[in-house]
Formats: C-alpha cells, structure tokens, sequence
C-alpha cells in the first residue's frame, strides 16, 4: 500500500515557474523596503518585540512548511534544529571555543548535515512513520539538555555570553527589538526568496515529482532519496537559522528551545498558513501572533483555542489561508478577464 | 533483577498504551495523536471516580467512558477523515491533544495529583532479596491478561479475523463484505478503553498531570514504529524490549536514557525498515 502524499489532488505543478524573476526580484525588494518601515512607524517597544518574536518563529515555520511542499512529509521534531543551533551557540560561548561569528555558522551547517545524514534513512519512511520519528528523536534532544545539568545547567537555562561586535555590528544591533526586527525581517524575505529560487529549479521540481510518485521518479532513472535528505538538510537550515536568531535576540536557552510544543506551535503555524506557498507558513506566524495577542484574556486556553483552529483550517481549508488568498487571486484575475 | 522486574513494567505499561494505536492504525490507517490525551483523561477520570467509589469503579467507569470517547471520535473524526490524507487525521488529532489537555487543566488544575493503589495491591513482596510493590506486579499481569485476551479474540472469534484482515488491507476487506465502519467503531472503542485502562493504571504509579499524555505518547509511537505499526505480535516485542532499555537506561546512564529506545529503533528500522514483525508498507 502506498500512503498518497499530501495535497496530491491539488498539485498541478503549477510551482512558480511562471512569474519571472524581475518580478520577483521586485517583490523581494519591496518586502524588504517594508521591513525597514516597520520600526519608523511602529513605536509600540511591545509590539516590536510581539513582531521580532513572530518573525524568529515564522523562519522555523518557513523551514517545516519547505519541508511538507517538497517532500510532502510533516516534521513534528523540526525544533530539534532550532534548539541545537540555539545551544551551539550558547556552548561555545560558555566553553570559547572559537569565535562566534564561526560558532554561528557550524550552528546552522552542522544540524543541516545531521539532518541531511539522518534523511538519507529516514524520507523512505511512510509518512505517518516520519512525523512519529521526528518527534521522538527531538524529544530526545529535549531530554538531554533538561537532565544534563553539567552541560547546559538543565531546566533552568543559560544565559548566553555573547561578543560585544558581531559581523562587525554592535550587539545591542541583535537585542533591541526596533533593529533586531529588521535583521530578522531581512533574514526571513532572504530565505524565502532562496527557498523560491531552489523550489522553481530543476532540482525542485524534481523533488516534487518525487514527491508525487516516487516509484515513477525512480523508473525514469533518477535517484530519489538524495535530493529528499537535501530537502530535508535545507529545512532543517532554515530551523537552525531562526534558532541562531532567537539566541542573539534572547541571549539565554532553555530546554523549552527543544521540546516538542515548539515544534507543534511552529507546525500549527505552518498548516494555518498553508505549506503550498513558501511564504504561507511565515504568514500563518503572523496570524498566530496577532491571533494569540487578540486572545487576551483567554490565554488561559491558549492550547484549546490552537488546537481548534488546527481542527478547522486542516479540514476547512487544506491550503491554509494563503491557499485561499490564491484561490481569492485567482479568481479575481478570470473575472478581470 | 529487580530492575529488570521494573522495566517489565513500564514495558506492560507501554504496551497497553501502544497496542491501542495499534488496533485504530489497522483498521483506520491513521495515528491517534489524542491517543496520550484520551490515556491521560482517562487516569483523570478514575482519579475522580475512585475518590467517591474506590479504584475499582474507577477503573470500570474510566473505561466505559473513553470506550465510549473512541465511538464517538470514530464516527465523528476518524470516518468523515476516512478519505483524506493520513496526514490531515494526525493533525486533526494532534489538535485534539491540545483541546483535550486543556480541558483536564480546567477542570482538575496544574497541580500534580496522586493516587493510592487499592488496598489489596498496596503491599510489598519479598523478592531476590528485595522487597517489590505488588501493585507492579499487578501492572504487569493485566498487560498480560490484556495480550492473552486480544491473542484469543483475534484468533479465535469470526470478528477478530475480520481486525487481522482489515489490518493488512481494508480495501479488499471491505470489499469481501465486511462493513468496516462498524468494525472499526468497535475496535476504535477497545483501543481507547485500552487507554483509558493504562490511565487508570497511571495513577498510583505515575504523577497524574496534564502534560502526562504528550509526554508517553512519544514513547508510544517509538513502540509502535518498532513493532512495525500493524502488528500485535511486533507491538507486544517492542514494548518489551523498549520497556526494558528505557529503565536500565535511566538506572545506568540518566543523561541518555531518552535516546537508547531511539537507538534501539534506528538499529530495528535499519536492518528491518518494515519494522520488527511489519509486512512492508
């Protein structure tokens, strides 16, 4: 029995193949134009800092919802990524083993590769079987950092010492919200616009036929497990890149950086956002945030409130809410016509 | 020996847990993410009962109750679902997980409760120069009974063929005639009343909190992935074996223990990729 992948009705690899890259060079550049709006006209230290948080998460989110589009497979352990990254960087800084700009960078290479190893097993799985590994394996990450106190200090976290200049720019650059906000920002429209670019290559396309059928993919002579462990090794940069900021931003860890309902929150995000546009996830961040902000009073049932709204967007809207701003587009431009 | 003894009971434990999922993923072919919520809702619920009405009743009602949960969840989650990815039930459930934590936290608070055993489990034994908790004992007999139980019904009763057929194809089985909602509503019903069992067990040997059920689950899921997702035989083995490992791990290397079952199923899905008794995909 072959488990169909997801959105297998919906994908008429139709990727963005069609708009040119001018046009999206443009649209990169008015995102980021935008971002650096944002501190002038919100003055609001509270809701900068509302906004930093959601965009940190909205990377993390970027990175599972890569991950669903190409190889159609659900993380739930994606913030084992995040979290080791976080704590890469809080080690090195604990241990000086090198400097932080190179502590930075391993962060982000060296859990992109143990995710590109791990891959090479794991995508053959089914894909119910995936989501269960990923998550018992990031569990486990968990449980290291909470029991190991030598090491990380355990449930009560470190604080991180962290250089005064950074890639040549201050570190309070990294920990006022007003500019770490455009750093992430910036940060975030880079890696989508990455992602878009490898998403509408051959090599993306040919994860999708993969994903698709990957019986098919095979007999016409491509190799299928490779490109879906460097699918899996890309996401799991992306993670570990949004960890790296949450680091800088936050200058302590705990365990919490690993434990599973980070993964959840940043999955639930993804779904609402819908995983077929790259930049659904992100928006489906936003929409968390403003939504948990809005919450008010209720936070108390914050979960239940999640986990409602996962309920309704799996099976109201399959495609998350960028899906229906497509489906919306789309139907806008065959009237105009 | 004595920690052997022990993780013979946490695997019994697992295994209670896990041959639930096991049962809903062979006749639904979905994973039930709420499936550690409904276990913990369940050891909530006899924690309630047995203050009134003893253990015992608690244990009966905890049952009934999430038995009759698991009808519900079926018509009402599972069949609607039937037709759409795996990947959208699990969501769905995981969503369920969320709800239902929240709803435990509501009504019986964050604290960590406690339950006693029944009086007639509440002693020890005398063992290998140790002395050991009956109520353990007692853990690891109603996971056998249970197995037992399950092995007859599967094999013996016309009902429990139609379980093994479904679970090795619910296409065809459906097609032979077997109307597989029915059955399924059935053996949904038995996997949560499983879970709402092990909750009850849970109480006096595990602190019970509403974080209890995401917490076991993940354990859950490393059995079942070993065992090789449909099968009641692998289930029983990984449970065990995982059991066992788990315990010895947090007795002789605390810092890893959470990674020596991983271990233990990187090594399984290496060399057996369908798991230790699965058939293929």
């Amino acid at each position: 029995m072959t488990m169909p992948s997801v959105e297998t009705n919906a994908a008429s690899p139709r990727p963005a193949s069609r708009s040119p890259l001018p046009l999206a060079a443009v649209v990169i550049a008015c995102a980021l134009g935008l971002g650096l709006l944002v501190p002038v006209l919100v003055s609001s230290q509270l809701a900068l800092t509302l906004m930093t948080q959601a965009v940190i998460s909205a990377v993390l989110a970027t990175g599972i919802g890569f991950m669903i589009r190409q190889n159609g497979l659900t993380s739930f352990g994606h913030a084992a990524f995040y979290g080791l990254a976080a704590y890469g960087v809080a080690l090195n800084g604990k241990f000086g083993l090198m400097p932080t700009e190179l502590a930075i960078i391993l962060a982000i290479v060296l859990p992109s590769i143990l995710a590109f190893v791990a891959g090479l097993g794991i995508v053959r799985l089914p894909p119910l079987a995936f989501s269960m590994l990923t998550l018992a394996v990031a569990q486990s990450f968990h449980e290291i950092f909470l029991r190991w106190r030598d090491l990380a200090n355990g449930d009560d976290g470190m604080a991180v010492r962290l250089p005064s200049t950074l890639f040549g720019m201050d570190i309070a650059v990294f920990q006022q919200p007003a500019t770490m906000f455009v750093v992430c920002w910036i940060v975030l429209v880079l890696i989508i616009g990455g992602l878009w670019l490898i998403a509408r290559s051959r090599f993306g396309l040919l994860t999708i036929a993969i994903r698709e059928n990957e019986e098919r993919a095979r007999y016409i002579g491509f190799e299928t497990v490779v490109p879906r462990a460097i699918i899996y090794g890309v996401s799991a940069a992306v993670g570990a890149i949004g960890g790296v900021l949450f680091v800088l931003y936050n200058a302590f860890v705990t365990p919490g950086v690993l434990h599973w309902s980070l993964s959840g929150e940043a999955l639930v995000m993804a779904v609402i956002g819908g995983a077929r546009a790259i930049w659904g996830p992100a928006l489906g961040s936003v929409i968390f945030f403003m939504f948990k902000d809005a919450a008010g009073d209720l936070t108390e049932h914050w979960p239940a409130i999640i986990g409602v709204t996962l309920i309704v967007v799996t099976v109201l809207l399959p495609h998350g809410v960028s899906g229906l701003l497509s489906s919306m587009v789309a139907k806008l431009k065959g009237k105009a016509r | 020996m004595i920690q052997i003894i022990n993780g013979l009971v946490y695997g019994s434990f697992l295994y209670l847990l896990s041959v639930g999922l096991v049962l809903i993923f062979g006749l639904r072919r979905v994973t039930n993410f709420a499936h550690g919520g409904l276990f913990m809702l369940g050891a909530y619920i006899s924690y309630a009962v047995a203050a009134y009405l003893g253990f015992w009743t608690g244990m009966v009602v905890s049952v009934v109750a999430l038995a009759a949960l698991g009808v519900l969840l079926d018509r009402f989650v599972f069949r609607p679902l039937a037709h759409e990815d795996a990947i959208v039930t699990l969501l769905v459930t995981f969503g369920l997980l969320f709800v239902v934590e929240d709803l435990v936290r509501t009504i019986w608070g964050k604290d960590f409760l406690t339950v006693a055993p029944p009086q007639i489990l509440s002693g020890v034994v005398p063992m290998f120069g140790a002395t050991f908790p009956v109520y353990r004992l007692f853990v690891i007999a109603v996971a056998l009974a249970v197995a037992a139980g399950l092995a007859i019904w599967l094999r013996s009763s016309r009902v429990g063929l139609y379980v093994r057929a479904s679970s090795v194809d619910p296409v065809t089985t459906g097609m032979q005639g077997v109307d597989t909602d029915r059955l399924s509503a059935l053996v949904v019903a038995i996997g949560t009343g499983l879970a709402g069992l092990s909750g009850t067990i849970a109480g006096p040997l595990l602190a019970l909190s509403s974080s209890m059920g995401g917490y076991i689950i993940i354990d859950c899921f490393v059995v079942v992935v070993t065992g090789g997702l449909t099968s009641f035989t692998g289930v029983f083995i990984a449970a065990l074996l995982i059991g066992q490992v788990h315990n010895l791990g947090i007795v002789f290397v605390p810092e890893l223990a959470s990674m020596l079952p991983l271990a233990i199923m990187a090594l399984v899905l290496t060399l057996r990729p369908q798991g230790l008794a699965g058939a293929g995909k």
